[in-house]
Order: structure tokens, then sequence, then C-alpha cells
């Protein structure tokens, strides 16, 4: 019953991302820039749901993105699945209590998420090339997205648990005894 | 006599009385239909500004099917946007069964927004010409000049002219249209107006920045040319 209240939640919240990035992040922007919550939202399902639940959302996610908006499909999906299976490596080897270390984590995976992004576009659509105007944009967007996981830290850590506790079965930690 | 006054005072305060309790009634009565009536206006006010918003929805489709009378256009919503920074992508309302295909050109009364890339039966995303993949071999009217318009990461409604042959004589404020060559989008559809002409030192790279004439934040009806 858990894990089917925590897949709605996670429709419900991917629906509501996917509104403010297309309606209200068109208006509030930083010096013409949106945030990418989508990128937030897969890593902390990757981070407190584990690394397969993490892929799969982040597929699945990318993948009706790629079917509604994007050029190519398969990109963001393929992204996405990276930064999915990336939230479950850091939650492995970083303390995730720790709010520096998450903020890290939201600039590490945005850069990751953008470039990558930006890489399979040079190939598959032939977009002129501009070092200059991406960085500055990725920039603004990477401090966009670490603004926003301050404000909302304490509502994805209480949802990020959430999640922990409906998809992680409970084992004892032995390691840490 | 002062009391006389006194008493006629008393008399006229509690005749006043009366009739102020009377007037509670009428007054929330008077009240309630004020009410019935403001709401009735607000509504009325609301089905106005949405006529507004259709009235100036078709006098725009009108002007579209007016200016590009030669061609035969499917007026279309814009229903989505795209989320990324990094592309310039739309969703029309428009696809299939009404005859869209990919590669047809994509108009706004201003000027020209892009090309279809792809369709389902209801719907068809659109690249816009701001988006860094568009390409559009174009000419400016005054000199009839060929010149290559990129869209770039820089600005939304701003365009890379390159390509400029060493001998044209560009100029800020020139017209650029569609050439009609590549045979995606038909000859002489408005693109813009050069902003500012970059001279490099090797005359070659030099280039020039395009305002579109669409404001692509605001555009919201658009006209599918069909082939």
């Amino acid at each position: 019953m858990k894990k089917f209240i925590s897949i709605v939640l996670i429709i419900l919240v991917f629906l509501l991302i996917f509104l403010l990035q297309s309606n209200f992040f068109e208006w509030f922007t930083i010096a013409g820039v949106k945030p990418n919550l989508l990128v937030i939202l897969v890593l902390f399902i990757g981070l407190y749901a584990g690394r397969k639940v993490g892929a799969f959302v982040g597929f699945t996610l990318g993948m009706i993105l790629d079917c509604f908006i994007n050029k190519t499909i398969g990109i963001s999906a393929i992204m996405f699945l990276a930064i999915g299976f990336l939230g479950g490596y850091f939650d492995k080897n970083f303390d995730k209590e720790i709010k520096v270390t998450i903020i890290l984590m939201v600039i590490g995976s945005t850069c990751i998420y953008e470039i990558g992004k930006y890489i399979f576009d040079i190939f598959t659509n032939n977009i002129m090339v501009e070092i200059g105007g991406f960085a500055k944009i990725l920039c603004i967007e990477v401090l966009y997205n670490s603004i926003i996981t301050i404000i909302f830290y304490p509502l994805l850590k209480k949802g990020g648990y959430y999640l922990e506790n409906s998809f992680k079965t409970k084992q004892v930690l032995t390691r840490y005894f | 006599m002062p009391v006389q006054n006194g008493l006629v005072y008393l008399k006229n305060k509690v005749v006043g009385n009366s009739s102020f309790f009377e007037d509670i009634d009428k007054l929330k009565r008077e009240n309630e239909s004020l009410k019935d009536q403001k709401s009735e206006i607000e509504k009325s006010l609301r089905e106005i500004e949405i006529i507004k918003a259709e009235n100036a929805t078709l006098k725009e489709y009108l002007n579209i099917k007016e200016k590009y009378s030669e061609y035969e256009i499917v007026p279309a919503y814009i229903i989505n946007k795209d989320i990324s920074n990094y592309t310039n992508v739309v969703v029309i309302n428009v696809g299939k069964d009404s005859g869209i295909d990919v590669n047809m050109t994509v108009i706004a009364d201003e000027g020209l927004v892009g090309h279809v890339i792809s369709v389902t039966d209801n719907t068809a995303k659109v690249q816009t010409i701001t988006d860094t993949a568009s390409v559009v071999t174009s000419t400016v009217s005054t000199t009839k000049d060929s010149i290559i318009v990129r869209g770039t990461l820089e600005a939304d409604s701003q365009l890379k002219a390159t390509y400029i042959p060493t001998d044209a004589s560009i100029v800020e404020g020139d017209r650029v249209e569609t050439s009609g060559i590549g045979g995606v989008y038909p000859k002489g559809i408005y693109i813009g107006k050069i902003k500012q002409v970059i001279n490099t030192n090797n005359i070659i790279d030099r280039y020039a920045l395009v305002e579109t004439a669409v404001n692509f934040r605001k555009l919201e009806t658009v006209a599918v040319i069909k082939k």
C-alpha cells in the first residue's frame, strides 16, 4: 500500500513540476534561465529509494518527457536513468544528512545531466556549439537548483524518508557494529 | 418650554428609532439584491474578458490569413512549451488529422516561427527558429544578400546571421526574410530585422544579430502552412 501511495505521489509531483517548469518558471527566471526541478526529483528518488528505483523512475519520467516535448526520443530518458542511478551511488558513498553534501550532489547531478544532454544534442541534432553561452546558462541553472534545494530541503527530506520506508527493505547494518 | 422641547425631542427620537428598525429589513433586502447584482456583473465581466481574448485570437488568425493569402494555412494554438533552457520546441494542437506533416512551415502574425519536426494524430512538435539546431537560409530584403540565420543560446528572441558575403553592405534595421532555398521554408516570410553587425578582424567571420519579429515568450497563436 505504501509503495502504491509513493508511486502516486511521484506521479503527482512529476505533473506539478512539469506544469511549473512549462508555465510558472517561464516567467520566474534568473537572468532568463529556468531551474531543472526534475533533476532534483530524480536525484532524491535515487538517493532515498535506491539506485534501481531511481534509475527506473528516471528512465520512465525521461521517456514521458521525450515523447511529449523533446526533439529526440531517448536522450532525457538515458540521462535521467543515469541521475537516478547516481543517486543510489551517492547514498552508498556519502552522508545525505548533511545539507552541504546534498547541495553538492544537486550541483553535480545538474551538471552531468545538462552536459550529457548537450553532448547528445550536438551529435543527434547538429546544433551550433556555444561553449560560453552553455556554460553561462549552466552556472545560473546550477545556482537556481541549489537555491530551490536549500529552500525545500526539509520537505525533500521528509518525502525522501517516506520513499525510503516504502521501497527499501529494513536491513541490519552489520558493518556499523 | 424647555420641558416641552425635551419631550418633543424624545418623541422625535422614538419615532426615528422605529423607522430605523423598519429600515434594517429593507437594507438587508437591498444588500442581498446588490450582492446578486455584483456577482452577475462580475460574471458578465469574465465573459467579456473571454470574448475579448477570443476576438483577439480570431483577429490574429484573420491577419495571418490575409497576409499569407497565397498559402493554405491551418490555425493552431500552442499547448505546451519546452521546459529546457537549451532547446526551443513548442507543441501545437493540430496534427495528422488536420493534414499536418513534418517539415511544414509554422508562422505567426508577426513572422516566421519554425517548422514541424514530428506529428501525432492531434499534436505536432515545432522547432522554433530560435532553437540552436535551427538553420534558415535567408535574404536581406533591401540588398538581396544571402545569409544563414541560426538560433543561439544567448537570447530568447535573437538569431545569429552568418555567412555574410564579403561585399554585402548590411546595416542595422535591414529586414531579413526567408529565401526559399532548402525546401523547408517558403520564400519571403519575414524573420526579423538586423539588430547589430559585429565586424571581426577577418571579414569572412563577421556576423550580425537578428531580432526576431515574433515574441516567442508571448506566442500563443500560430498557423501552419500546408504544402
